[in-house]
């Protein structure tokens, strides 16, 4: 068995002259936890609703397990749904609710007993078969919607932004839950989301979406350490995004002077853009620090501060840090070389990944 | 002050309802009347209602209407529910918003037009006119009336309980069956007992399309009336109404029982 489940092959969706995903391929690997993550409107969702068959591609194909599914109805995939709103079914309780697949493959009562048992003992709702879903609360009603799916034991459970209606410690709580129990199940999840701490938090691989195509893929510390563009920077996390110049390997250029980096196969004098996360950044000294910037304001954010800069050429520079500034002096900003990272302008993912490669080595 | 207010808003309604009310307190008081008139009340007698049951002619009449209304009721609810289903998928609001209007003009449009409509239609068709016409027009008329009460029930429903129904499995019919229907039964029974007493009381229709003997409660009491006054028809009159406010009071116990479903949100 080949350890791909999910395959995309140039996938266009178009809805009503609006082009919604826009020629996306990619792989899906078993037992693999994934998050599409992207802002509202970037394609994550179809491509949920096109791998469980609520829509059918415009072009392209899309395999599953080799097989292509394209004309296949979503009642015949081997393929589960978490919903944004739970969908629970409201005239049936919750053992009803669990049971509705296994009552529709006509599985036998005894056996439909014991699975539904069993599925709701992995999330922890023992007991509750006989309760009314009005009677569960957000938390609860989720968990009913996750059993609901993995009872059906599929190859593959997609979630549909499902934390999105919980409260935040909830989702916290919720969000160890669910990768517990990805890794316990051995199955593949594929988790759509617009936070990004969600996304970095749950998954094994994460694609970055904007306007229907993927951005980039790659494990959490990837795309948090190696952004490819100023979109992925910026949605993932906080940064600092510079306009610099590629002196030569290892000597980047911005802010009217020139640093050491890490970073590798530039054409000599390449217009680049230089990306330092806050965290990176250290406060000295005006005399001291790298560049010396002008504090404009300070935020407290409870575990640290926010701390909002300008240097001389009216590039913002947002630190955080423990320690507290005072708002309009002078301070400066020190970090390593290897906090600098660089974005060619306009590169793909595949030349991105070639580029990385062949420094690596 | 806020007292008096109070007291006044409660008497006004109380004096509305009296006189609503007066003219079917009045007739059904008169039907224990021994004196035979509408003028005088002489004794108390149940001698009407003796005579009442006796009739057998008003027995087939009343059995006429009740499978008159059970049947175009539960045609129409069948029908209805499929019409409704069918406006709710539609997509183009254009398109959709057109077919509730033409489903609506149908519930305003006057009884008389559709009867006398029905009529021309059935004579041209060469349909006799009998218990199959009264039992076609008033399924007709009760069609729009079961539609326009599933439509809200419908779009109440999220649409992602139906994708949910195709994830687990569900074939379109299984996800009719086994999602749909459950989720709108209240108003699958709203719109069947609004139709079935539209179909008991509806005179207007069925007057028009009856013929060969065949006659409903409504156009008996009325032909009745112009025969001259007799008592017998006070006393079908308050059968009728007890009936009616026994169908009223069960409906509204049915459907206040039941507390409102809402799905997806928070409490």
């Amino acid at each position: 068995m080949s350890n791909t489940i999910i395959r995309f092959e140039n996938v266009t969706k178009v809805f009503d002259d609006h082009i919604v995903l826009d020629n996306v391929s990619f792989e899906i690997e078993r037992g693999k936890f994934y998050t599409l993550l992207g802002p509202s409107g970037c394609g994550k969702t179809t491509i949920l609703r096109l791998i469980a068959g609520f829509v059918e591609p415009t072009q392209g194909n899309i395999y599953i397990d080799e097989n292509c599914v394209n004309k296949i109805p979503a009642n015949l995939r081997p393929v589960n749904t978490v919903f944004q709103d739970y969908a629970l079914f409201p005239h049936l309780n919750v053992f009803e609710n669990v049971a509705f697949g296994l009552r529709i493959k006509k599985v036998s009562a005894h056996e439909v007993k014991e699975r539904v048992a069993n599925a709701l003992k992995f999330v922890n709702l023992e007991g509750f078969e006989n309760r009314e879903i009005t009677e569960m609360s957000g938390g609860q009603r989720q968990r009913v919607a996750i059993a609901r799916a993995i009872v059906n034991q599929p190859q593959l459970v997609l979630l549909d932004e499902p934390l999105s209606a919980l409260d935040l410690k909830l989702r916290t709580e919720m969000q160890y839950e669910l990768r517990e129990l990805q890794q316990r199940l051995g199955i593949t999840f594929v988790f759509v989301t617009h936070d990004q701490e969600e996304a970095l938090a749950m998954s094994d691989e994460i694609f970055v979406l904007n306007k229907g195509t993927i951005q980039q893929s790659g494990t959490p510390t990837d795309i948090y350490d190696e952004p490819i563009n100023r979109f992925v920077a910026d949605f993932i996390g906080e940064s600092n995004i510079v306009e610099g110049t590629m002196l030569a390997d290892n000597l980047v250029s911005f802010a009217n002077r020139t640093f050491d980096c890490v970073d590798m196969g530039f054409n000599q004098n390449e217009p680049v853009e230089v990306i330092i996360r806050p965290e990176d950044l250290e406060m000295t000294s005006a005399e001291t620090g790298k560049i010396p910037v002008k504090v404009d304001s300070q935020l407290f954010r409870g575990v640290h501060y926010e701390i909002c800069c300008y240097d001389d050429f009216k590039n913002e520079w947002l630190v955080h840090s423990t320690k507290k500034v005072e708002v309009g002096s002078t301070i400066g900003l020190d970090f390593d070389p290897e906090a600098i990272h660089i974005m060619r302008l306009g590169e793909t993912e595949a030349e991105f990944d070639k580029r990385l490669e062949a420094y690596e080595d | 002050m806020e007292k008096q207010k109070k007291w006044f808003a409660n008497s006004y309604l109380l004096l509305v309802f009296a006189i609503l009310y007066a003219p079917i307190i009045f007739l059904a008081i008169y039907s224990f009347n021994s004196g035979g008139s509408m003028v005088g009340f002489e004794e108390f007698t149940f001698e009407w209602y003796q005579e009442l049951f006796t009739d057998t002619r008003l027995f087939i009449i009343l059995l006429n209407t009740l499978v008159v209304a059970l049947l175009s009721a539960t045609i129409a609810t069948i029908v209805g529910i499929a019409g409704a289903l069918a406006i709710h998928t539609i997509e183009n609001t254009k398109y959709k918003s057109m077919l509730l209007t033409l489903n609506n003009i149908l519930i305003v449009s006057p009884d008389v037009i559709i009867g006398a409509s029905f009529l021309i239609l059935f004579t041209v068709m060469g349909i006799s006119l009998g218990f199959f016409s009264v039992l076609l027009s008033h399924i007709a008329f009760s069609i729009p009336i079961v539609v326009i009460m599933i439509l809200p029930k419908l779009k109440e429903m999220s649409p992602s309980l139906i994708d949910a129904a195709q994830d687990l499995g569900a074939s379109r019919w299984q996800v009719i069956s086994r999602v749909i229907l459950p989720y709108i039964t209240s108003g699958i029974f709203a719109g069947f007992f609004t139709a079935l007493t539209f179909s008991l009381d509806d005179f207007a229709v069925t007057f028009f399309v009856t013929g060969n003997g065949f006659n409903t409660l409504a156009v008996e009491v009325y032909s009745l009336a112009r025969q001259g006054i007799s008592l017998k028809i006070n006393a079908l009159s308050t059968i009728i109404f007890m009936i009616t406010l026994i169908l009223v009071l069960g409906y509204y116990f049915l459907s206040t029982r039941k507390k409102p479903v809402m799905i997806g949100g928070d409490e």
